[in-house]
């Protein structure tokens, strides 16, 4: 059984992002890249599978800013291998299906039996990867993933419908799943064990296929821009006792206050 | 006369052979830990340890009470050990035996009865301190809660009994005309002139029954030593002597590159050494906030929790043998593609080896582990320098490393990796605070300032304490003193990093800032934040940092004493709290208060102060833990109301993290109205005659 | 090319969702200044074709052996509807099954996929679509000219009133081949628990989020909570952890409430949070960071520390 966790790097959200000169683009000079949130829940899970399971799991990711940073991490906290993809442009942002283009060879050469990837990502403006990847492949897939127990040869998957509701469904492997949260909170990697699987290396390089031009599905963007601020709330000023007073005013006003 | 040979040397070698045994056995359970390092370096300081500690006591005369009557019945005992040796000489050699050299001086005698008497008021006042401190009745307030009490009763008694027994032979032999001292063994004549009527006959059979008890006691109390806390008396010279110096707080102590105690086997041996020595006497449990505040942690439960499981454990790590533990455990934490985690708990030694159980959760709760400040009230308070940090931060780095701990905690580690603050703001908006300041403050990495200021993160992102940090800047601009920043090249200087056990993420910002110190220009470094004090001050020397580190406090005594700023009396009454990592791991008392005297402050001192200062609850990590409010009053609140006691209305702190704790503490005790927290550098900016001045610190 | 709009519709097998209505309503508006119709394809739930008078046209595909929800069927389904019905532009929610769909059909139609949709506006002949990216921080301006385009829209967009209209439009029976060879099977639905509190009923809601920092924190809202007689809600991160069930999530992946108020207290207000609460008729938000979005839907705002506010508040209001 080998899982392939997909996974890549973002914009860390934490900074104030600025747009390029050219606008449709963020400034990628200034940012710092972090591994996308969601990517680090679908490694979590395929590491609790790895567990119950003794699959392999392979983290996989584009070369990209600080990536090695993210699969080394990835190893420390226990995947068996990771693959980076070179010789893709990584100064500019890449939309999903560039992405799942250049994904989808190398997954179907890995014979992966199940393929785990974050839900989304903050900037995956034209679709989510599991569904783009999926649909290259041809392979069945779920997204808003919060539960996958491995059988046999399929996989029981439960997916999140909003509002509460929550659906299973067994899926035939290999499939692809776009993972919203992991079974548990995603584990820590102490950084001694970062450092100490950084020295001794170990991150497999492959060249990345080159997509094919793919004009049917790309989408055209003419502009970034900072919203404006619609209706702000009002600020209310002074000390935590100034500021109950208000607020309790205001309840009171409309009658929400009991008694 | 041969009878009492017979029944002497028997019960001589039944004890010696008993004891010796039991320490045999000891020595190699102990020196079955892994490697302690650097234990015998610095004679000089050691042997005037020895002095100070174990000869003066000086630790146990802390605490007046108890440690006037444990000094004299130690220094009774060395006397004693005369009477000893005459006891024996009495039973193997001939009456009237006298040691060679010293003879029958009639000193010795007097001081022979002298301490027997002094030592049985004392056993009487130990009496008085176990009944009115009782933990059948005060429970946790008691700092013998928890404590083998059993044993320490039969301690009592067995001194009581080398004392009446001692004094009954001797007395009985001033009437049999055996007695080799005159009327200066004072204690001895009165108790025979009682004696006396009953005949020389009975006398001389009281004589050789209480001589043979005695050396009897002294044998059974000799075993009974080595079987309980009372063996303090073999291992608390070796413990003080093999002790960090000049004391195990400041900078940690890091064994094995920080990979962290799993098991027994992984805790050093002086730590083992440090469980065996333990007196149960609870003077660290009396001085812990996290005890105090009803936290699952006692510094003294720890460590005899950590002794019974040494003792349970011998079998296995005798059979091991020793030095063969901790590398194995490196082995397991290389082994990164390995299912991590499933590894604590299995046998690490040969494979037929018993399972050598997790320290965590299997002998101590998490809880325990985490409850810590590492305030080291325990440490400065252990009258046998039992070094209790280390051993709970080694154990944490073995939870660490096995990814365990709280959500909140993993999440500032993340953070502090990822931003290099453990607010998870941006590192670019570290040096935001000084925008508003109206004048600039200089780029240390870009031009040679005086004093490098390192300012923290607390002081750097907490919306109330950059306020704090833009007055001190005020107040410093003011006095024209040169000083600069590193901006955003300064990351979390890593001492709760440390103290949680990541000490991965702790050398990594130790090297971070390294790089950036190496780049800039300065005399000497300093900082608000103690925390970051003591890290730079007594970690960072071993990465390479050799400028000297001040606390703001002593920047700002320095500059009153030279009139650079002037400022005129506030005639406030005020408290002053101690942080932990100020004044008990770097022993910095007298500037603050040097402070608080020039701004004409009437300083009235808090019961625990200075090196007994009490925590506020946020040290060692625990500021990002959360706290359980159904266990009672946070430290913090604590101290409050130890303040509101003295009557005054002003808390002075010298601390980020203790403004920010003790500001929430006045309002969650409802003391908001009467007690006002205010920093250091708030009373002087007030206190200064410039009206500027006057103005920022209004505001 | 048709000038035609096609709305996924979404339902639970009783009724259509508010985000089908809210996307009607948006096709409704863009379709009468081009001239196109407004068709709707439903898999399953054939029932419920009499609420969906906003639109000309119905599609219904059947044979979905009564599962609500399958990715691969309804993604067989609505490829069957797309290539029988060739619209100029589909529209779906960012829900689940928008990102189930979404994808996938645009590889299979072929069409270039927008997400994240807040904004729909027609220039000339272009569509002009406007996303929400990197959490809210940025929007995207896209320009939608080919033949064939997919936008899944954020909930809470459009108003769902506009879309809402009772009538009887033309049904359309498509018929799709190999749903019943899928390679997914659906094992059950689980329905929300309503044993808990029921926060999409309450007329005010304590909210919590990240900055409360630890299950014990809870504490100082739930008392506050008492004193409005108000249950607590949170945001993903609280239930995630949890701190508390997962029926008191509001958001996106929780329940959708639009209390009389709405206190939130250390939630920064993520897209997906603002989804579920940002019809409540009064929102007061506490957050420390003045930057946090939450602020910008609030009505009013506080920067105070939530640990010193709540209990002020509490204590004001028990009084």
């Amino acid at each position: 059984m080998r899982i392939l966790v997909l996974m890549r790097q973002l914009p860390d959200l934490v900074e104030e992002l600025e747009i390029s000169s050219e606008g449709t683009d963020i400034d990628r000079e200034l940012v710092k890249f972090v591994m996308n949130e969601f990517d680090d829940q679908a490694l979590e899970e395929a590491l609790l599978l790895k567990e119950s399971s003794g699959a392999e799991v392979v983290v996989v990711a584009l070369d990209e800013p600080d990536v090695d940073q993210a699969l080394y991490t990835a190893i420390a906290k226990g995947a068996d291998r990771a693959v980076k993809l070179t010789g893709v442009s990584n100064e500019r942002w890449m939309s999903t299906h560039e992405r799942a283009a250049i994904l989808a060879p190398y997954v179907e050469e890995s014979a992966a039996d199940l393929v785990l990837t974050g839900v989304q990502a903050a900037d995956d403006l034209d679709g989510q990867l599991a569904g783009v990847l999926a649909g290259l492949l041809g392979l069945p897939h779920a997204a808003v993933v919060v539960g996958v127990e491995l059988k046999d040869s399929t996989v029981l998957v439960t997916q999140e419908l909003g509002g509460g509701r929550s659906v299973d469904e067994e899926i035939d492997l290999p499939a692809v799943l776009g993972l919203q949260a992991a079974r548990q909170a995603p584990r820590y990697a102490p950084i001694s064990k970062i450092r100490q699987v950084t020295q001794a290396g170990g991150i497999e390089e492959v060249a990345a296929h080159t997509p094919p031009e793919a004009s049917a599905t790309a989408i055209s963007l003419r502009r970034l821009y900072v919203p404006e601020r619609s209706g702000h709330a009002e600020m209310l000023e002074g000390t935590p006792g100034e500021v109950a007073e208000r607020i309790a005013e205001i309840l009171r006003s409309r009658g929400l206050v009991k008694g | 006369m041969v009878l009492r040979i017979a029944i002497g040397g028997a019960v001589v070698l039944i004890g010696l052979a008993l004891g010796g045994a039991r320490l045999w056995w000891l020595a190699r359970l102990i020196r079955s830990g892994s490697p302690a390092p650097g234990r015998t370096k610095g004679a000089l300081r050691r042997s005037w340890a020895e002095l100070a500690e174990v000869l003066g006591q000086r630790k146990l005369l802390r605490r007046r009470q108890s440690g006037i009557p444990h000094a004299l019945t130690f220094w009774g005992f060395i006397i004693l050990l005369f009477t000893v040796i005459e006891a024996f000489g009495d039973v193997f050699s001939s009456k009237r035996f006298a040691i060679p050299g010293i003879g029958h001086s009639p000193v010795l005698g007097f001081l022979e009865d002298l301490f027997a008497v002094v030592v049985l008021l004392a056993v009487i006042s130990f009496v008085v301190i176990r009944l009115v401190d009782s933990p059948a009745r005060r429970e946790r307030r008691s700092r013998f809660y928890g404590s083998h009490t059993g044993a320490a009763w039969v301690t009592l008694t067995l001194i009581a009994l080398v004392m009446i027994t001692l004094l009954g032979y001797r007395a009985a032999q001033t009437n049999t005309g055996d007695f080799p001292y005159g009327s200066w063994a004072f204690a001895s004549h009165a108790i025979g002139g009682w004696l006396a009527p009953l005949g020389r006959g009975t006398n001389s059979v009281i004589e050789t029954t209480l001589l043979l008890c005695n050396v009897a006691v002294i044998m059974g109390f000799l075993v009974f030593v080595t079987y309980s806390k009372h063996l303090h008396i073999f291992l608390a010279p070796m413990n003080v002597g093999l002790s960090r110096r000049p004391r195990a707080l400041g900078a940690l102590e890091v064994t094995d590159g920080g990979s962290g105690a799993r098991t027994i086997e992984q805790l050093s041996w002086k730590h083992l050494l440090d469980f065996a020595t333990c007196t149960e006497c609870g003077r660290c449990q009396a001085a812990c906030p996290a005890w105090n505040t009803n936290k699952p942690l006692s510094p003294k439960l720890l460590v005899m929790g950590l002794r019974d499981h040494l003792f349970t454990s011998a079998p296995r790590l005798l059979a091991a043998g020793h030095g063969a533990s901790r590398g194995s455990a490196l082995t397991s934490s290389n082994g990164a593609s390995s299912a991590e985690g499933k590894v604590v708990g299995q046998s690490r030694g040969s494979s037929d080896a018993p399972a050598a159980p997790a320290l965590v959760p299997d002998v101590i709760s998490p809880d325990v582990i985490w409850a810590c400040t590492t305030c080291g009230a325990c440490v400065e308070q252990c009258p046998v320098d039992i070094e209790h940090v280390d051993t709970i931060v080694d154990i944490r780095r073995g939870l660490v490393n096995d990814g365990k701990m709280e959500a909140s905690v993993q999440q500032v580690l993340e953070n502090i990796a990822q931003q290099g603050n453990s607010f998870g703001k941006s590192g670019r908006m570290r040096a935001r605070w000084v925008r508003e300041l109206g004048f600039p403050v200089k780029d240390a990495r870009k031009e040679p300032v005086r004093y490098l200021w390192f300012v923290g993160d607390f002081a750097s992102f907490d919306e109330r304490i950059l306020e704090l940090s833009r007055t001190l800047a005020h107040v410093l601009h003011d006095a024209d003193v040169d000083f600069g920043l590193l901006y955003e090249g300064e990351r979390n200087a890593g001492n709760d990093v440390r103290r949680i056990g990541e000490e991965g993420l702790f050398e990594m910002l130790v090297e971070h800032n390294m790089s950036t110190l190496n780049g800039a220009q300065f005399e000497s470094i300093f900082t608000t934040d103690p925390h970051s004090l003591n890290t730079l001050r007594n970690e960072y020397p071993a990465y390479g940092l050799d400028k000297p580190v001040l606390h703001y406090s002593q920047l700002l005594q320095e500059l009153l004493e030279s009139t650079a700023i002037t400022v005129k009396p506030l005639g406030t009454r005020v408290t002053y709290h101690d942080p932990c990592y100020l004044a008990r791991h770097n022993r910095i008392t007298e500037a603050p208060r040097k402070v608080l005297h020039a701004l004409g402050c009437e300083l009235v001192e808090m019961p625990r102060h200075g090196l007994n200062t009490f925590c506020c609850g946020a040290g060692g990590g625990r500021i990002w833990m959360s706290d359980d409010p159904a266990l009672g009053e946070r430290p913090s609140e604590n101290r409050i109301r130890e303040a509101v006691a003295l009557g005054v209305d002003t808390f002075v702190v010298a601390c980020p993290k203790d403004f920010a704790m003790y500001s929430d503490a006045v309002k969650t005790t409802g003391h908001e109205p009467d007690l006002r927290v205010v920093d250091l550098v708030e009373l002087v900016a007030t206190a200064l005659e410039t009206a500027t001045l006057a103005a920022v610190s209004g505001s | 090319m048709s000038n035609d709009i096609l709305v996924l519709a979404e339902h639970d097998g009783q009724a259509v969702s508010d985000i089908t209505f809210e996307l009607l309503g948006a096709a409704r508006r863009l379709a009468s200044g081009s001239g196109g119709q407004v068709a709707v394809a439903l898999v399953g739930g054939a029932g419920l074709t009499g609420t969906l008078g906003a639109a000309s046209t119905v599609y219904v595909v059947d044979g979905t052996s009564g599962a609500i929800y399958s990715p691969e069927v309804f993604e067989k389904a609505f490829l069957g509807v797309l290539k029988e019905a060739d619209p100029r532009l589909v529209l779906t929610g960012t829900s689940t099954m928008g990102i189930d769909v979404a994808g996938a059909l645009s590889v299979a139609w072929p069409a270039p996929v927008v997400s994240y949709v807040v904004g729909l506006e027609a220039e000339g002949t272009e569509l002009v679509a406007t996303s929400q990216i990197y959490g809210g921080k940025l929007m995207a301006e896209v320009a939608i000219g080919g033949p064939h385009a997919i936008c899944a829209v954020i909930a809470g967009s459009f108003p769902a009133d506009a879309g809402r209209s009772d009538g009887t439009p033309e049904v359309r029976e498509v018929a799709v081949a190999g749903l019943d060879s899928a390679r997914t099977t659906p094992r059950g639905v689980h329905e929300p628990d309503t044993s808990g509190v029921d926060i999409a009923a309450a007329e005010v809601l304590v909210s919590v989020g990240r900055g409360i920092g630890g299950k014990e924190n809870l504490e100082v809202v739930q008392e506050l909570a008492d004193a409005l007689g108000a249950p607590l809600a949170a945001s993903r991160p609280i239930t995630d952890q949890g701190w508390l069930p997962k029926p008191q999530q509001v958001g996106k992946s929780g329940k959708k409430v639009k209390p009389r108020a709405y206190l939130a207290f250390g939630i920064s207000g993520a897209p997906e949070h603002l989804e579920g609460m940002r019809d409540a008729e009064l929102i007061i938000a506490c957050n420390t960071d003045p930057n946090a979005p939450i602020f910008d839907v609030a009505h009013y705002g506080t920067t105070a520390d939530l640990f010193d506010l709540a209990p002020e508040l509490a204590e004001k209001l028990g009084s």
